[in-house]
């Protein structure tokens, strides 16, 4: 059989196997493990599963994994972001649509200190949505702003996702990082321009405060609540500056990090037992998901790497389809699309990756830049029916007036904004790039 | 269900349970570590072993933590179809499909203890300039590998049960999943 073949067989069947419902890691080790002892037997066939274990014990960045996920918990199960969203809340309530424009600047506020968009999430459904709700938002328009809002904490620093990205790509975290930093903002930007607009249209969507509401918020009152802003914008720099300075490495920032968001939970009283006890099960749990699946898909990827199945695919596009590199580019970023709305996001992550990833490098593109156009499409991944991450975590944690079909509508146009997006860094490369070229020369 | 498979689920998730409570804490010893690391060398002399420790504490931490996370029931499946079965056809599938988990964990394991003998007939050393011992990490991902393989077992026991129409409570006496 040739290798293409085998490549292909192994990759339909851990398709079809996947289906089956059982634990993702346990699928994809398997098919794995049972290929390459085919392949190579005791000729090292049988140790590259372990092996992968001493690659990821040797990936020094991915100590940051289980740090920030902790960040994120000790932030949305401490209700630290409470403060944050009341500040929003009485500064932008007096604008149509304000509050919604407001919760977006949480997200990004939110997004600056954790990396994924579960505590966004936690935080945008338990906090904003139902005082949204109670204002008589347009339930349809606030689901998706939290739901957009959220997925930028996988984009803007410091991200999760982009640490992984950068162990499949072997490229720097940090640069990777710094050049999350401008699209994400772009985005956040848009998100609030196309939120500004609908509600300009049609003010029924997001009513601004009643001027005796606000008159209850006294000057000194709103002042005050500026502190709340301090608190991630402390988080944040205390985290980033001395990384950015030099005198601490990204794996020490995140903990850096982690320990800053623990103490303000801690003076402010708000570091419980059960709130410590659930943010430290979380992150391993969190964590070993994670990691799991990591040890299994490299090990996929070690495989497919022996099989040479990144030369047949891009023989395939190039030679035997006739595609420009541009062309292969974009029929990716569309096959990951349409994947990203029935394969789970995590599976994306770890599968199409080693695969892609590699093309994108052969092709003669930059694979910084490659990772944020990546991250965008993970975002809107995660997000698109019928078997969106966040989706799911909307339903569970939004109140029962939003139905799961709102939920599906509210997030058309926030995708369609996040398209441009991704077609705009697309088009602009220097989106991306700038900050990092700028930063590291 | 014979009573010696479900004092044996018992057993596995009671030890499982209480060793991945006590692994779920070092993550404080890895914060700790790789802050004594940051400091030390900003203040004092750098230390050569810190980095380190936090990758063998890292590996420690998932590979020990693995089989409680697994009952905690974090990690992921792919649930386009799984999500609309009812419980006994889930389990049905599951008491099939648990052995690819067993046999990937096995061929690990497998290849984790030839790795180990060799570890310890060489006295095989990292390199770099701490050059610890690899022999102890591997053995603890051993143990890790067991404790999976040892949970998958208990967690096919509990399907079984429950196509049978019994359900084994886990060790905090909630339903696990």
């Amino acid at each position: 059989m040739s290798y293409d073949m085998i490549a292909l067989l192994m990759f339909s069947s851990m398709l079809l196997l996947l289906m089956t419902g059982q634990r993702m890691f346990g699928i994809i080790g398997f098919v794995s493990v049972v290929f390459a002892i085919w392949l190579w037997g005791d000729r090292g066939g049988y140790d590259l599963a372990f092996s992968q274990t001493i690659k990821l014990m040797n990936w020094f960045p991915l100590l940051t994994l289980p740090m920030f996920i902790f960040m994120g918990y000790v932030l949305s199960e401490s209700r630290l972001a409470d403060d944050l969203y009341r500040m929003f809340h009485v500064w932008f309530g007096p604008v149509p649509g304000g509050l919604a424009i407001g919760t977006i600047f949480l997200m990004v506020l939110i997004s600056a200190m954790n990396g994924l968009s579960v505590a966004g999430m936690a935080i945008g459904a338990t906090i904003a949505l139902p005082e949204l709700l109670r204002r008589n938002y347009d339930k349809r328009m606030v689901t998706g702003v939290i739901q957009a809002g959220s997925s930028l904490g996988i984009l803007i620093p410091p991200s999760v996702v982009l640490v992984l990205y950068a162990m499949i790509a072997r490229q720097p975290v940090g640069k990777l990082w710094l050049a999350g930093v401008v699209p994400g903002l772009m985005m956040a930007g848009m998100f609030i321009f196309y939120i500004w607009l609908r509600c300009r249209l049609n003010p029924a969507l997001g009513p601004a405060l009643a001027p005796e509401e606000r008159a209850q918020v006294s000057r000194a009152e709103k002042l005050r609540l500026l502190n709340a802003g301090l608190l991630p914008l402390g988080i944040f720099l205390v985290m980033m500056v001395p990384f950015v300075a030099g005198y601490t490495r990204l794996v020490e920032s995140s903990v850096i990090g982690a320990l800053a968001a623990f103490g303000v939970a801690v003076i402010k009283g708000r570091m419980t037992w059960t709130v410590f006890e659930t943010a430290t099960r979380m992150t391993l749990a969190i964590s070993c998901m994670f990691m799991w699946i990591i040890l299994a898909a490299l090990a996929f990827g070690a495989v497919f790497d022996g099989l040479r199945a990144v030369d047949a695919l891009r023989q395939l596009f190039l030679d035997d389809i006739g595609l420009g590199p541009w062309g292969v580019l974009i029929l990716m970023q569309l096959s990951y699309l349409i994947m990203g709305t029935f394969l789970d996001d995590t599976a994306m992550l770890v599968i199409v990756a080693p695969l892609y990833v590699p093309l994108v490098g052969a092709l003669g593109f930059d694979l910084i830049w490659y990772g944020v156009l990546y991250t965008i499409t993970c975002q809107i991944a995660y997000m698109t029916p019928p078997f969106g991450y966040n989706l799911f975590l909307m339903r569970a944690m939004a109140p029962p007036e939003v139905t799961l079909l709102d939920i599906y509508r509210s997030i058309v146009p926030f995708v369609g904004v996040m398209l441009l997006a991704l077609v705009v860094v697309m088009i602009f490369p220097q989106i991306a790039l700038w900050l990092p070229e700028t930063l590291y020369r | 269900m014979p009573g010696f498979l479900v004092a044996f689920v018992r057993v596995v998730e009671q030890f499982n349970y209480r060793v991945g409570r006590l692994a779920m804490f070092a993550l404080f010893a890895l914060m700790g570590v790789l802050l004594f690391g940051a400091l030390s060398r900003a203040f004092w002399v750098p230390q050569i072993w810190t980095d380190e420790m936090g990758q063998f504490l890292m590996v420690g931490y998932f590979m020990i933590g693995g089989a409680y996370a697994l009952q905690m029931g974090s990690a992921v499946r792919m649930d386009v179809f799984y999500g609309s079965w009812s419980p006994r056809t889930k389990a049905m599938i599951d008491v099939i499909t648990i052995f690819c988990l067993l046999f990937y964990l096995g061929v690990l394991l497998w290849g984790g203890i030839e790795s180990t003998q060799y570890a310890l007939e060489y006295g095989e050393r990292r390199r770099g300039i701490w050059r610890p011992y690899m022999a102890p990490i591997k053995i603890v991902m051993c143990i890790g590998i067991v404790m999976m393989i040892l949970q998958c077992t208990a967690i096919l026991i509990r399907d079984i049960g429950r196509l049978r129409g019994v359900e084994i409570p886990g060790p905090t006496g909630k339903r696990v999943v």
